[in-house]
């Protein structure tokens, strides 16, 4: 008699941006790495760089009702034809003493079809560089 | 720092594919139009700053032991 032992899939799959993170543009391309274990949360990884990696969440977990208006230059660059084909995720920040925030002002904008993205920045929006969250 | 003198609708073109236009001036506040490539990122200076400060915070080498706690209604299954 065999024993299955289930292990969660882990999912991972590239995300590009042409135009890398702010202050981290020479990096173009990311592994989403979705762990079932850790929903909603994932993780952004530098392709072989293992250990540099930012956690990162979809801002629905945080504020259900966060409406990002993108500037008709984003829609064009990510070739949005309709809110559908948007996933967003959002950079979390630890920080040493357990505190952390997530950056509802700095949005990573996905197209889902093209797994195309662009880090947004909301210029107008009332929403925070560091919303705060629970204390890791 | 290059500093050039221009009136309301003069221009400058910058790398010969970035154009920044003085489109209005009204009082403390120039309208500042920027024609670039969608390969050229605009920002205004103290938000990228900003954002680029946090994504540095941000970046990390080590997993956390345990994830942020989200809010109640977040949580899943409920």
């Amino acid at each position: 008699m065999s024993t299955v032992v289930e292990t969660p899939q882990v999912n991972t799959i590239t995300v590009r941006l042409p135009l890398g993170l702010l202050g981290f543009e020479h990096i173009k391309s990311y592994w989403l790495i979705s762990n079932p274990e850790e929903e909603p949360f994932a993780w952004m990884q530098v392709p072989d760089e293992g250990d540099l990696a930012f956690l990162v969440v979809p801002p629905a977990a945080v504020l259900p009702d966060y409406s990002p208006v993108l500037s008709d230059d984003d829609v064009a660059f990510l070739a949005i034809e309709s809110p559908d084909d948007v996933i967003i995720y959002n950079i979390v920040t630890i920080r040493p003493d357990g505190t952390s925030s997530v950056n509802l002002k700095g949005p990573i904008v996905i197209n889902r079809h093209s797994m195309t993205g662009k880090q947004v920045v909301l210029a107008n929006s009332p929403y925070l560089i560091q919303h705060p969250l629970g204390s890791a | 720092m290059l500093i050039l003198s221009r009136k309301a609708g003069e221009s400058v073109v910058i790398d010969g594919r970035i154009i920044v236009k003085i489109v209005r001036l009204d009082g403390d506040l120039v309208k500042v139009g920027i024609e670039a490539p969608s390969d050229v990122p605009v920002h205004r200076q103290e938000v990228y700053d900003e954002i680029q400060k946090a994504n540095r915070e941000a970046v990390t080498h080590n997993r956390p032991r345990t994830l942020p706690k989200l809010p109640q209604h977040a949580v899943r299954g409920a």
